[in-house]
């Protein structure tokens, strides 16, 4: 019994010796491996496992937490210094920390090619990237321009002597984000290249390695956000774009209380950014 | 219809544009979400380079998205022959057996060699070091064992849909192997 159970295990034994030796046989030992005996202990070469995937989550979370913060600062504390608190973590954190990636204005450009590419996926904590600022701003208003995205808080802290864009200067360029907004999509979903990115003016700060020209795109607009405020966003932000189509339509927002105001325009004058206009009537 | 009365115009398109805003975005977000779950479930597969069709271009080096590249060279200690005169060591024709910077191939010194018996010598990796340039690849590819390959650290890679080196990988070397052994071993496993 004993010596058939050894027979069966043999005739199992001989294929895979013989399997082994032909792959052996495939890699070419001009110099055989010296036989060092028992004593000598092979070194580890490192092959390790994937890097774990969990601070992906982590800077997923830090931005719910952010955003619920920018939303709480805005509507509830309506304080302007502690969302430049907020701005500062932001680029500290989500700029230099996180180098600017993954951020929600570039991921739209994975988001459109990962719809139009069947072949092409998005990890979950890019969607997550994605679609928190835009179900903030259905929620709440932009309160994901106001203190949580670098590159606008960069704009922000270098910003001095803010001038008035004359009115209708300001609409007219605030068209140019919608066309910047389609040719990124177009670009995208074609799979020709993720332009935000490439020509994104203040990731060269955050990482220190942009080229020449992409320097000197960034200082122009660095230089230009100390006297217009925040020139990107208002003009060429996509992310802006899809945003403020929602916020126009958000539960809720700033709101001057009309049976308060006196119409006494200072806010007007204070606001950088000509978001507030004197009432016609 | 109690209610109907006091919705103005404005309020009433408001409700419309904020419903078709959340289902816009609730639909990319599900149907994105289904896609990458599913593609999890079928096992996900990295990016690796198989050391059989690699020929040591260099580009392993320059064109990784990453400012230091996922590519490393790994040494297969079981295939190697711990020559004295590695060729993946020295640079051809050294001027002396010795570890001078002049007489060595690797450009970054990552390749430290240490004495073991006459007259073999065991040759490690500093990983901290390695750029994945190939160069002592190339040497030990054409005139030793192949003991030493460029593999892609999974540490370290961030697996790109469209991986920038592969995309100029002249020998197509790159290929996609299962997330569970996301290695390629040219010698059996540890064997």
């Amino acid at each position: 019994m004993k010596s058939r159970v050894l027979y069966v295990l043999f005739v199992l034994y001989v294929p895979l010796i013989l399997v082994s030796n032909a792959q052996a046989a495939k890699i070419e030992q001009r110099f055989p491996p010296p036989d060092f005996g028992p004593d000598y202990v092979f070194p580890e070469s490192q092959q390790l496992p994937a890097r774990v995937g969990w601070m992906a989550w982590v800077d997923t979370g830090v931005l719910a937490a952010a955003l619920s913060a920018a939303a709480w600062i805005a509507l509830r504390r309506r304080s302007r210094r502690e969302m430049f608190w907020l701005s500062l973590f932001s680029v500290l954190y989500f700029g230099f920390y996180r180098k600017g990636c993954v951020c929600p204005i570039g991921a739209i450009q994975n988001i459109t090619l990962a719809l139009f590419d069947p072949t092409y996926v998005v990890p979950l904590f890019v969607i997550a990237f994605f679609a928190l600022p835009l179900a903030f701003a259905v929620a709440f208003g932009r309160v994901f321009c106001s203190g949580v995205c670098p590159l606008g808080a960069v704009q922000d802290l270098v910003m001095i002597r803010p001038l008035k864009v004359p009115r209708g200067l300001d609409e007219g360029l605030g068209i140019l984000r919608y066309f910047y907004l389609g040719l990124a999509v177009l670009l995208a979903a074609m799979g020709t290249r993720f332009f935000i990115c490439q020509y994104d003016p203040f990731v060269g700060f955050f990482r220190f390695n942009a080229r020449f020209w992409i320097w000197v795109w960034s200082v122009a607009l660095l230089l230009l956000s100390m006297v217009v405020g925040r020139p990107y966003c208002r003009y060429l932000c996509p992310y802006g774009a899809l945003l403020g189509m929602l916020s126009r339509f958000s539960f809720r927002r700033v709101t001057i209380t009309p049976d308060k105001c006196v119409l006494c325009g200072l806010c007007t004058d204070a606001c950088a950014f000509g978001a507030i206009r004197e009432s016609d009537q | 219809m109690s209610k109907s009365p006091k919705l103005t115009r404005e309020e009433f398109l408001k409700i419309c544009g904020r419903t078709a805003g959340i289902v816009l975005l609730g639909g990319a977000a599900g149907a994105l979400t289904t896609k990458t779950l599913a593609r999890q479930a079928r096992g996900g597969t990295v990016w690796q380079i198989d050391p059989t069709k690699c020929n040591q271009c260099g580009q392993c080096a320059t064109h990784c998205v990453l400012d230091h590249s996922a590519v490393k060279c790994f040494h297969c200690f079981q295939m190697c022959g711990y020559c004295e005169l590695c060729t993946g060591f020295f640079e051809p024709e050294p001027n002396a057996l010795t570890e001078a910077a002049e007489n060595q191939v690797c450009p970054v010194g990552a390749l430290k060699r240490r004495f073991v018996e006459e007259p073999y010598f065991e040759y490690q990796i500093n990983e901290a070091r390695c750029t994945g340039c190939g160069r002592c690849v190339k040497g030990c590819t054409q005139f030793g064992n192949g003991s030493l390959y460029l593999q892609v650290r999974h540490d370290l890679c961030v697996n790109c849909n469209v991986c920038n080196i592969a995309a100029h990988c002249p020998a197509q070397a790159f290929v996609r192997v299962p997330a569970s052994d996301p290695y390629i071993q040219r010698l059996g496993k540890n064997s």
